[in-house]
């Protein structure tokens, strides 16, 4: 590729070329003012040519050709150094015109990166770019080190009408306007000089001005003068297509003006002037000059010996202190001479010559110490390596050098070093090393922001442009300058800076960089008032949870200010403050299935149903029922939630404040569409397009939120501390049937900013508090509901319900039921998940005193049964009806059966009394949680009482588990018509105090006597199941009216009591159930008195009286005897009673032994137990049992001193007893002394006999037994 | 220590999944961007020298001002990535290697999903640690 045709070529043939200077009078201005042109922009257009073929001989004899040419024309005020301050100001000023210039797609969406590697590079970087680098350049323009700037000739203008033309150009001349670079001696003012007229058409004929051009080549010579006529167009204005001046004019006025006045000969004129300029006179002074100084320094410089002499030479002069920019080099000085002639014999084109000449010199300079001019010797030293294409590496050594040279300089060296490194970055670009231009790039930045600003973000490009394209440092470049341009209020470079960055770090996790970026390009826009779009990206930044406190502040003001600019309040969809927790989402509806209490739906769907399942009618019974009716009315929604018109729908979903700091949100309310059923199709399609968002799903919603007449909405306002969630119940109430679609919710942030939340588009993971009957469906279902008319709805509570009980406790509770609407009830059914807990009680009992109901009455009415259907459903009167005003309100008895966690479930079914309505029967469920604390522990043991017949003693062992209560025991009930209790002591003795204090145990005895009747009469006793009787504990001062425990209350709960312990109703022989009823005393203020309102009872169901045995005897006889034994022996009768208390026939066998015989008896006894199948158990105990007995036997037999007795009569007497019956065996001994006999030498083998008719195998305790006799004392004393 | 450095963990996918400021400098509140924004940058280098060499270590890629880049590329194309203004080339390279090893465990912990966040509070500490030993 050749050099010349490369953008850096291009440039270099334009900026470094010959510079003319202009000096001119006023007047001349003054005429080319007519065409609001300079005379410097009139000349312009043509002072480049592109072809000017001019044959040019420097060093060598061979002349070459010099195609392009160019000449620089400068006022002679403007050959100076440009002031740093104003070249600044130009460069802002070139910044911001080129930001307005942009202002036309400032607000369109950022590009995608894959659109922006895939444009062409020139669209990449803006195209003013080179414009401000060539402004760049142009800022160290006429520095003294540098030739190429010096100007080659000189100019002299004079206007025709100037009065004494001539002098005038020798004033021009003789000013001491001209620049300081000719002044001070930086270069030789013998320049070329060359003198024009000007003469303006419009102030009449040129005879006058061709006048004076004869005077002036009288005087100046000839070839150096010349005539310009311009403004030769007259009266009309000329049209110029294609206007030459309107690239050379920078504040570009209206172009139609420029050159109004100069037709086709001033045009061809001025062009035929500065032809001859350059080719007649300043190429061939040029080479003139380049051949002198060649021949000079040939002589003194080049060649062998001159290099040791000039060796010697520059020694010599290190002698002189040198200035921190090394010596002082005059025109005339060899070096500014080699220096010349390399500059000239580049702008002539001859790059040999010149990069010999500057090899020469930069060694010279690099001697000398001079820092400046060795950096400007090797930029060019590397420009012109570049422009003779030949050594790359060459060419970029001598770039960083002369850049590194001039950066050691210091702020003097600044721009240069900026000049040299575009130059170098042009170089490198050309060789597509971007990514080392964009290091020099980088490096160009200087402190000041708003050049640097402009480096980095083409240093960006550079990495955009690179091989492969190196994004993250495009980004990171991007936002530097971005950050930079915006710290220098260059508002709209920042925003097309940062654009480019949002494309670049889109959707990045990097969250600090994107939270950067789009905070700062939100501000910017904001800046600009495009409120819209600072909104757009202000809102990426909400959510920054990671970020500090303050920032976190910062953002949400800044947010919020914009906000409040725009004085609008925003719809967003998605805002992600705060934050929606969508797994939380929780709905709540009723269709047949009420609640009564918020808290009812924790309960799991299948615990209710399997509580209902009796309740609610089967299907293929009832042939109208609301399935079948609903499935005609709505065919194709049969997996749809069904709610009812006018009753509400609750959602709850927690809203969590991400952020450190609290923010407000206000009307935080449901989205939801409510249809008719006649568009039914219409909103399934939304409905599948649910998950995508875009615009027109966002005029849906709005157009959904408009639209709220069929419905009313909850409005809930919170606030959310720092990390705050709060969940937030929400509800819906349709009013009229159709179908509902909860679409999502919407909420106002800081009440400015409303947010939308669409639980269709992210609702995978739905939990919904109702378990289904179809799982599987979509989830967009989930929330789709057919509203149904409006039904009545029964509303329950029930009174007085306490949270905390202690076990036992007792209490008639009131359920209140209530419906609001004007269509009745009717066939209430009602049942609870824990009968033993909650009875439910008859209607008369609303009007009952609690607790003096309980007790005993003196006109005791047989109870009748409450009326229980099967499986515990409690059928209300079927007259009754609920509606209206009047609630209905029925008792309910309370106990709390055991301690624990209860959660009491209460299910009342109802129909409606109008038949025409979609659902038939609803249910009302009742959810309560109850904590039953411990109170009394109650335990009994029965023991049969000895030597009395059925009859039993009874130990109750009671203790007070409760923590603080004291509790009074009352009164100690049976349950059964055949069971009598007794005291044993008086209670004064044994429970003083009367109430157990908490900790406290205590123990008493009771007798208990069986006053069972023969089978036949059981049949009466069945009636009054739980006619007992009672033993009150209580001293008789204090005791009121006994506790009626054959009544419902407590009946009721105690035959739950024995369903609980697997006892069917029916009474069971040898078992008996206690009630045990207390009550709490009152606090300790009063002492002793027990609180009238609570009472305990305390159940204990089906305590066995069954012994070892079932059978029973007593030995009935004398005990003190008198007896003369000098007559005869003494016998005396007895009578043993023996009852049978099984239900089997019981055969028995008495065996009365002497005392001789009992131990081999019992020995045989013990081992022929031992021996075959027999059931063993019992045996430990009853052989550890028997084994006492045997001893005691034993020793009660052994003293021999003792007068034996005989068993007169049978040894063995077998007798059979029929189930619960008793029968008499005459008993006999005789007693040969007196003494006090044990009569207990005696043994009762039983052996049941299974019964026929009574098959219930399992009841049978034990076949067969032999029991000890009791001990009985006799005591035979001798008659006197 | 050294005054700054901050230390990320980056995926397969230019996702940071570990970010620490480990340096024993008052923290700046723009601090944590800019150092982000050094780190993202240098991913470009990293990804030309990656495949440059066999050594897992790359030592100090890229630099931006006073702050060096060093990098420490693993098997599976996972970067540790540190920042910092010390010139402990030794210590780095330790730190490197030991974060590596930590690294690893974390990976073969089963409920891990590679490539996702490292949420383990005892990974941290380890890890801040090891700068202090280190850097």
């Amino acid at each position: 590729m050749d050099p010349a045709k490369t953008s850096l070529g291009k440039m270099l043939l334009e900026e470094i070329t010959p510079v003319v200077m202009v000096l001119r009078t006023p007047l001349v201005e003054e005429s080319c003012l007519k065409n609001s042109l300079s005379f410097i922009e009139m000349l312009s257009p043509f002072c480049d040519f592109n072809n000017i073929d001019v044959p040019v001989r420097t060093s060598s004899d061979q002349p070459y050709r010099l195609q392009k040419f160019k000449l620089r024309l400068f006022y002679e005020s403007d050959i100076k150094q440009p002031d740093i301050v104003v070249a600044k100001e130009r460069l802002k000023q070139v910044i911001t015109e080129a930001g307005e210039k942009d202002r036309s797609d400032l607000s369109t969406d950022p590009l995608d990166i894959s659109n922006v590697l895939a444009s062409s590079k020139s669209e990449i970087s803006p195209s003013w770019f080179e414009i401000f680098n060539k402004e760049l350049v142009r800022t160290v323009s006429f520095s003294e080190h540098e030739a190429f700037d010096h100007p080659v000739a000189c100019v002299s203008v004079v206007s025709s009408k100037d009065e004494q033309p001539i002098n005038k150009f020798v004033d021009l001349f003789n000013t001491n306007k001209l620049p300081s670079l000719l002044n001070d001696g930086a270069m030789d003012p013998k320049i070329l000089k060359h003198y024009v007229l000007v003469h303006d058409n419009k102030d009449g004929p040129s005879e006058k001005a061709t006048k004076i051009l004869t005077e002036m080549k009288n005087t100046f010579g000839f070839n150096g003068c010349h005539l310009l006529c311009i403004n030769s167009s007259q009266d009309e204005q000329v049209e110029h297509q294609d206007n030459p001046w309107v690239p050379y004019k920078f504040d570009s006025s209206p172009s139609q003006d420029l050159g109004c006045y100069l037709n086709t000969d001033d045009f061809n004129e001025i062009k035929d002037l500065i032809q001859e300029l350059s080719s007649k006179h300043i190429i061939p002074y040029m080479e003139q000059k380049v051949r002198v100084l060649n021949q000079q320094i040939s002589a003194t410089r080049k060649g062998f010996k001159n290099q040791i002499k000039n060796l010697w030479w520059r020694k010599g002069k290190e002698d002189t202190p040198d200035s921190s920019n090394g010596p002082m080099y005059t025109y005339s000085s060899v070096e500014s001479q080699i220096r010349v002639l390399g500059d000239y014999a580049f702008m002539l084109g001859d790059y040999e010559l010149a990069l010999s000449n500057y090899r020469l010199i930069s060694t010279d300079y690099k001697i000398d110490k001079a820092w400046k001019r060795y950096a400007g010797v090797q930029e060019m030293m590397g420009l012109t390596y570049f422009m003779l294409d030949q050594s790359r590496k060459e060419a970029d050594n001598c770039m960083e050098n002369a850049f590194n040279t001039y950066l050691k300089l210091g702020s003097s060296g600044r721009q240069n070093a900026t000049r040299c490194g575009l130059w170098w970055i042009e170089m490198l670009k050309m060789k597509d090393q971007f990514k080392e231009a964009a290091t020099v790039y980088f490096r160009i930045c200087s402190e000041e922001l708003l050049h640097s600003a402009v480096m980095l973000e083409q240093a960006s490009y550079c990495y955009l442009l690179s091989q492969p394209p190196m994004l993250h440092k495009y980004g990171f470049h991007l936002v530097l300058s971005g950050d930079r341009y915006k710290k220098c209020d260059q508002i709209k470079h920042a925003i097309r800076t940062y654009k480019n960055a949002v494309s670049v770090y889109k959707g990045t996790p990097w969250s600090y960089i994107k939270d950067h970026v789009h905070f700062h390009i939100g501000q910017c826009y904001g800046f600009l008032g495009m409120y819209d779009v600072a909104f757009t990206h202000m809102l990426e930044v909400l959510a920054c949870s990671h970020q500090s406190k303050a920032t976190q502040e910062l953002f949400l003001r800044e947010f919020l200010q914009i906000v409040q600019k725009a004085g609008k309040t925003f719809e967003v969809l998605r805002l992600q403050l705060p934050v929606i927790n969508i797994s939380s989402l929780k709905v709540d509806f009723e269709d047949h299935r009420t609640y009564a209490l918020p808290g009812s739906t924790s309960v799991k769907e299948s615990v209710w149903r399997s509580l209902e399942e009796d309740m609610i009618p089967s299907l293929p019974t009832v042939r109208t029922n609301w399935l079948e009716l609903q499935s005609k009315l709505l065919p194709k929604y049969k997996e749809s939630n069904i709610c009812v018109a006018g009753e509400a729908i609750k959602i709850a979903i927690e809203f969590k404040n991400p952020l450190e700091i609290p923010i407000s949100i206000s009307s935080v309310s449901l989205i939801c569409e409510l249809s008719a059923k006649s568009d039914e199709t219409n909103s399934d399609a939304s409905c599948s397009t649910a998950g995508i968002w875009n615009n027109e799903e966002h005029e849906n919603l709005r157009e959904i939120i408009s639209d709220t007449s069929s419905f009313s909405l909850s409005e809930v306002n919170i606030s959310l501390g720092g990390g705050e969630a709060n969940l937030v119940q929400l509800t819906v109430t349709p009013k009229v049937e159709g179908i509902l679609k909860i679409v999502g919710v919407r909420w106002k942030l800081s009440g400015s900013v409303v947010g939308f939340y669409s639980f269709g588009s992210n609702y995978v993971k739905k939990k919904i508090a109702k378990g289904r009957r179809k799982a599987k469906q979509s989830p967009g279902n989930y929330l789709k509901f057919i509203v149904i008319q409006s039904l009545p709805k029964l509303e329950g509570f029930i009174h007085a319900l306490p949270e905390k009980a202690y076990a036992g406790h007792l209490q008639n509770l009131v359920l209140e039921l209530r419906n609001r609407s004007e269509v009745s009830v009717k066939n209430l059914k009602m049942k609870t998940s824990h009968p033993r807990f909650l009875n439910i009680g008859k209607q008369e009992d609303l009007d009952l005193e609690f607790p003096a109901c309980l007790e005993k009455k003196t006109n005791v009415s047989p109870p009748a049964n409450p009326k229980i259907a099967s499986h515990g459903v409690f059928l209300f009167p079927e007259d009754l009806s609920v509606q209206g005003e009047n609630p209905l309100l029925w008792p309910l008895w309370f106990r709390a059966a055991v301690p624990g966690n209860i959660s009491l479930l209460v299910v009342i079914y109802y129909e409606m009394g109008d038949q025409s309505s979609a659902m038939r029967y609803r249910i009302l469920r009742m959810h309560y949680n109850l904590q039953v604390l411990p109170s009394l522990d109650v335990s009994f043991k029965i023991s049969p009482y000895p030597s009395r017949l059925q009859e039993f003693l009874v130990h109750m062992d009671v203790v007070n588990k409760t923590n603080s209560e004291s509790i009074q025991v009352n009164q100690l009930s049976t349950i059964g018509s055949h069971w009598e209790i007794s005291l044993l002591q008086p209670i004064d003795t044994i429970f003083p105090s009367q109430s157990l204090i908490a900790g406290q145990a205590f123990s008493c005895f009771f007798v208990l006597k069986s006053c069972r009747k023969s089978s036949t009469e059981e049949s009466t006793s069945s009636l009054f199941p739980h006619i007992g009787s009672n033993v009150s504990l209580v001293p008789d001062g204090s005791k009121g009216a006994p506790f009626d425990t054959s009544k419902s209350p407590l009946a009721g709960f105690h035959d739950y009591e024995r369903l609980q312990h697997g006892i069917s109703n029916q009474e069971a022989e040898n078992a008996v159930d206690f009630i045990l009823i207390s009550r709490p005393l009152k606090s300790n203020s009063q002492p002793g008195v027990a609180d009238a309102h609570h009472v305990f009872s305390h159940h204990a169901c089906h305590c066995s009286t069954a012994s070892s045995s079932p059978i029973t005897w007593v030995v009935d006889g004398p005990r003190t005897r008198h007896h003369d034994f000098s007559s005869s022996f003494y016998e005396i009768n007895f009578r043993m009673t023996i009852y049978n208390s099984s239900n089997a026939l019981a055969s028995i066998i008495l065996k009365t032994l002497d005392s001789t015989s009992i131990s081999d008896q019992l020995s045989d006894e013990a081992s022929g137990n031992q021996v075959g199948w027999h059931d063993v158990s019992l045996a430990k105990d009853s052989k550890i049992e028997s084994d006492a007995l045997r001893n005691h036997v034993r020793k009660s037999l052994l003293p021999e001193s003792v007068s034996p007795f005989i068993w007169s009569g049978s040894s063995s007497t077998g007798v059979q007893i029929k189930p619960l019956s008793t029968t008499e065996i005459p008993l006999q001994i005789c007693v040969f002394s007196p003494g006090t006999y044990d009569l207990s030498n005696y043994v009762v083998n039983w052996n049941l006999l299974p019964v026929n008719d009574h098959e219930s195998v399992g009841e049978r305790i034990e076949s067969s037994g032999t029991s000890l006799g009791y001990p009985y004392y006799l005591t035979v004393l001798p008659s006197d | 220590m050294a005054t700054t450095a901050c230390f990320i963990i980056v995926s397969r996918d230019d996702i940071p999944i570990y970010e620490a400021e480990v340096g024993s400098a008052t923290k700046r509140e723009d601090a944590a961007q800019m150092h982000q924004f050094i780190l993202h940058a240098a991913l470009d280098i990293v990804q030309d020298l990656a495949w440059t060499t066999s050594a897992m270590y790359l030592k100090a890629i890229d630099r931006f001002n006073d702050l060096v880049v060093s990098v420490y590329v693993t098997a599976g194309h996972t970067r540790l990535m540190l920042l910092h203004d010390s010139r402990n080339d030794d210590g780095i390279k330790s730190f490197f290697q030991e974060v590596h090893e930590l690294y690893i465990k974390i990976l073969l912990n089963p409920l891990y999903l590679p490539g996702s966040r490292i949420a383990s509070s005892h990974f941290d500490t380890k890890v801040r640690a090891l700068a202090r030993k280190y850097l």
